[in-house]
């Protein structure tokens, strides 16, 4: 391009548009095309299975805590930022919910809050580790999901911990208005806020620009680090109120619970990463693990109920598929541990033109 | 200005060695190299002068096979000819390359530095043979004159050391008796004190019958150490001679040519009266040892000085990018070192030099790019109003004349010249009282440079103070009030706009203020204010 020769609008356009408008939908989209895919194929094989009431309910009810997790997840990542103790996180509060109903005699919403805020505060030990130790943040976070998980098997001593819960709280896990499990309510509430500091705020406008180009980030005047922090600090309390409408939903603890829920939560991020505005986003987020649900829901009913090897394998090959499209877009960040988890995951592919000539 | 032809063949020079021919490469219409003609000979230090955008570095750069030469251009070394543009071919003819950056691995040995890429000797089961290694490397050490244990890591080494194992990295692969070794700029890096050991470094090279090409800013060493210097201007070979047939003062001339033209623009009043914008006491940090200097409101005040002598340093300490010592004021405020936010309150806003390093954020479009740093002028019940947002992007757009689909593109699809002018708009709408630009039109085509220079003589105009961080002497010439060039970390000379300051003046400025106590007197400086 070439600015000497008149002002040349219709020449800067067609790469404009070549980029992010080619092929419309069909990238952009992928998910909801998948989904689609997903729908006609199980639907096709198992008819009167698959399109039941039930397999659309057993889905959302069973999504909503994961897709929360994943919106967690989603948090620090428009940072550059990498939270792997969300997992352990929803398990620690799952445990010590039910834990303190058993010994104390406090309100189960007092509980709950606490839970929370407790959560909050480990999120803002890893925040300081990761900006005051400088530890590389899938480190730093990977550490402290070991530690979260010692301290659940302290607390529960490697056993099932059944709490006691009033009806109301098993009620606010558990009903339905509509048809619609309020789970998904609050799944769509959270979605919201996320949505509109993401999107609409001055500081989620901060947050993707220090994902994008932490250096450039910090020469315009905005504080990575605080950003940084405060994404951990907000993604162990997302991931926490998972916790918390797990414990509704499903009351006791049961050691296994913390890292089967990570993986699905990592796949939606980073697929939806490729989706819609192409960079980490809510509606992305939720559209990508939807679809990824119904593949799974749509391959047990397919295998039958022996196939307990399908989900991982799905979301396994779905996680690798999903970092690979969106690297490969730029999708995610170029500022920080967006390298270390390209390097991990695959080579670089080639850098964008940088200005040689111009 | 003597003529130019009197090119690279006086007489019959010995057995020739690498020997280019007809080497033209253009970039998109824009020629970096035309017609060169360069011969290097065995056991001869043949150096490659040049200012900035002169051709040095593609012509590097089309050696080391980085560049496909436009067509018709030959090489040979050693009479064989050998395809330019393939860095496979280039190091089959035995041409070996040590880059400014060095490419060596700190946290490694120097062993390992030097065997990279390289098979090590080995025993049996493939196991390394640590001792014969060592001693191998001890060798090519002694060729450059290191004694350094293999050992050690090169992080722990001098920047001198450092320079002189990657050049016996360079030489240690062998199967070729003879080399030719190109060094870009090894010594624009090194303390002054340091550069005669690497220049003897580079002497036993020669003495042991390698052919070295060197490109170098440094007349003082190029004069020191070479026996042939070719001066490159526009693309063009300007001169070829024989070491003794210059001087310092006439390869300046040479380098700089006569196609500078002066610009007589009339003085600024730049508000001397005022309380200065900027106060700089003191400043120390980066490659800066000890400068100071004020800024007034309106003022223009440029920077220049050769790769090394602390330009590099200088945006970086003052908007917060580097720790800085020392006092620096804005507008009457200290500033604390390392906090970039602050800089912005006390009301100097930089644009930064390498402009996908530290300017542009890829995955955000236009529109996010420029209202980056002050996103609260159109916040409104704490979310951003894109209607008002885009309004006064489109209005930045149209009066830089952005070239963009609208205000919503993808950063990546503009052009250099155009991102650039968003970094501009992402200063200029923060109202500074400062505006501190690094080599703002480095690397953006002519056009786009033109519409820049307005929109700085403009903010001047204004009374923003403007500091003018450049390599761009003609830039510097066109616009500055006064311009610093800058030697070895310290202020060495002011020059005042003039009719006399030129990009010439400043070029020659540069390069006679280089810190070699012998010469600093030596030369009779023409023009000075």
């Amino acid at each position: 391009m070439n600015a000497t020769t008149a002002p040349p609008v219709e020449q800067a356009s067609p790469a404009a548009r070549a980029r992010t408008f080619r092929l419309p939908g069909l990238r952009r989209f992928s998910a909801v095309y998948l989904w689609a895919i997903f729908l006609i194929l199980f639907g096709w094989l198992q008819f009167h299975l698959f399109f039941t009431v039930s397999t659309f309910q057993v889905v959302f009810s069973q999504s909503a805590v994961t897709a929360v997790l994943a919106l967690a997840f989603l948090m620090p990542l428009t940072a550059d930022t990498y939270d792997l103790s969300i997992g352990e996180m929803m398990s620690l509060t799952i445990v010590v919910i039910n834990w303190l109903t058993l010994h104390t005699r406090l309100p189960i919403g007092a509980i709950a809050l606490l839970t929370v805020l407790m959560c909050a505060v480990i999120g803002a030990i890893s925040g300081f580790v990761v900006v005051k130790l400088r530890v590389n943040s899938l480190i730093a976070t990977l550490g402290m999901s070991e530690v979260l998980s010692s301290v659940q098997l302290y607390i529960s001593q490697d056993h099932q911990v059944a709490g006691s819960f009033s009806n109301l709280f098993v009620d606010v896990g558990n009903n339905k208005v509509l048809g619609i499990p309020y789970l998904d309510l609050y799944m769509i509430v959270i979605a919201l806020v996320l949505w509109f500091v993401l999107e609409q705020t001055p500081l989620g406008r901060r947050m993707f620009a220090v994902g994008g180009n932490r250096d450039a980030a910090r020469l315009a005047g905005i504080s990575a680090d605080r950003i940084i922090w405060g994404s951990l600090i907000a993604s162990a309390a997302i991931a926490s109120l998972a916790g918390v409408m797990y414990t509704a939903q499903v009351g006791a603890y049961t050691s296994d619970i913390g890292q089967g829920y990570l993986f699905p939560a990592l796949a939606a991020v980073f697929f939806g990463a490729s989706q819609l505005s192409q960079r980490p986003n809510v509606w992305g987020t939720l559209i990508a693990y939807f679809a990824l649900a119904f593949g799974i829901q749509g391959l047990t009913l397919q295998f039958g109920a022996g196939a307990f090897w399908v989900s991982p394998l799905f979301q396994g090959v779905a996680l690798i598929c999903a970092v690979a499209i969106a690297s490969s877009r730029g999708a995610l960040g170029g500022g920080g541990d967006s390298r270390a988890i390209r390097r991990l995951l695959r080579s670089r592919v080639s850098a964008p033109t940088t200005s040689e000539q111009s | 200005m003597r003529p130019s032809s009197r090119s690279c063949g006086t007489s019959a020079r010995k057995n020739m060695t690498l020997r280019l021919s007809h080497l033209t490469k253009s970039f998109s219409g824009q020629t970096a190299l035309q017609d060169v003609d360069l011969s290097v000979a065995y056991g001869e230090v043949h150096a490659l002068v040049g200012q900035n955008g002169s051709g040095k570095s593609t012509l590097i750069k089309v050696l080391s096979g980085y560049h496909q030469p436009d067509p018709g251009a030959t090489a040979e070394l050693d009479g064989r000819p050998f395809q330019l543009g393939s860095a496979h071919a280039a190091t089959a003819a035995g041409l070996r390359f040590v880059h400014q950056d060095l490419a060596l691995v700190l946290q490694l040995s120097i062993l390992d530095n030097v065997m990279l890429g390289r098979p090590y000797p080995v025993g049996l089961a493939g196991r390394i043979q640590w001792r014969a290694a060592r001693a191998r490397v001890r060798g090519y050490l002694s060729q450059v004159g290191v004694t350094a244990d293999p050992r050690l890591p090169v992080g722990s080494l001098s920047l001198t050391e450092r320079s002189a194992v990657a050049i016996a990295r360079a030489i240690s692969d062998t199967g070729h008796g003879r080399l030719l070794l190109v060094l870009d700029e090894p010594t624009a890096a090194l303390p002054s004190d340091d550069v005669g050991r690497l220049l003897s470094a580079i002497s036993r090279l020669r003495a042991d019958g390698h052919g070295v090409l060197l490109v170098s800013h440094h007349l003082d060493e190029v004069l020191d150490i070479a026996d042939q210097i070719t001066v490159l201007r526009d693309g063009r070979v300007a001169a070829s001679v024989p070491r003794g047939e210059v001087d310092r003062h006439r390869l300046a001339e040479l380098i700089v040519g006569h196609a500078v033209q002066d610009h007589h623009a009339s003085a600024r009043g730049a508000g001397n009266g005022h309380q200065p914008v900027l106060r700089v006491q003191g400043l120390q940090g980066g490659r800066i040892r000890e400068l100071d200097f004020d800024i007034h409101p309106g003022e223009i005040l440029g920077v220049a000085g050769i790769g090394g002598s602390g330009r590099e340093s200088v945006a970086a300490l003052l908007t917060g990018g580097l720790q800085h010592e020392g006092t620096v004021e804005v507008g009457g405020t200290a500033l604390r070192p390392g906090q970039p936010h602050r800089v912005h309150a006390a009301g100097a806003v930089g644009v930064p030099g390498e402009r996908a390093r530290f300017g542009v954020f890829p995955n955000l479009g236009v529109r996010a790019n420029m209202t980056i740093s002050f996103l609260e002028r159109n916040r409104r019940w704490g979310r951003i109003d894109r209607h008002r947002e885009r309004a006064e992007v489109a209005d930045w757009i149209a009066r830089l004349g952005i070239v963009t689909a609208g205000p919503d593109a993808p950063i990546q699809t503009l052009s250099g010249g155009n991102q650039q002018k968003v970094l501009v708009a992402r200063a200029l709408r923060m109202r500074p009282k400062l505006l501190i630009l690094d080599d703002p039109t480095q690397g953006i085509d002519i056009g786009a440079r033109a519409q820049i220079h307005q929109v700085i003589e403009d903010c001047a105009a204004d009374g923003i103070a403007i500091l003018l961080i450049s390599t761009d002497s003609d830039e510097l010439a066109r616009l500055s009030d006064r311009v610093l060039i800058l030697s070895a970390g310290r202020l060495a000379r002011t020059l005042l706009r003039g009719p006399a300051l030129t990009a010439k003046l400043i070029d020659i400025s540069q390069l006679e203020t280089q810190p070699e106590p012998a010469l600093a007197v030596a030369t009779g400086a023409e023009g000075e204010t």
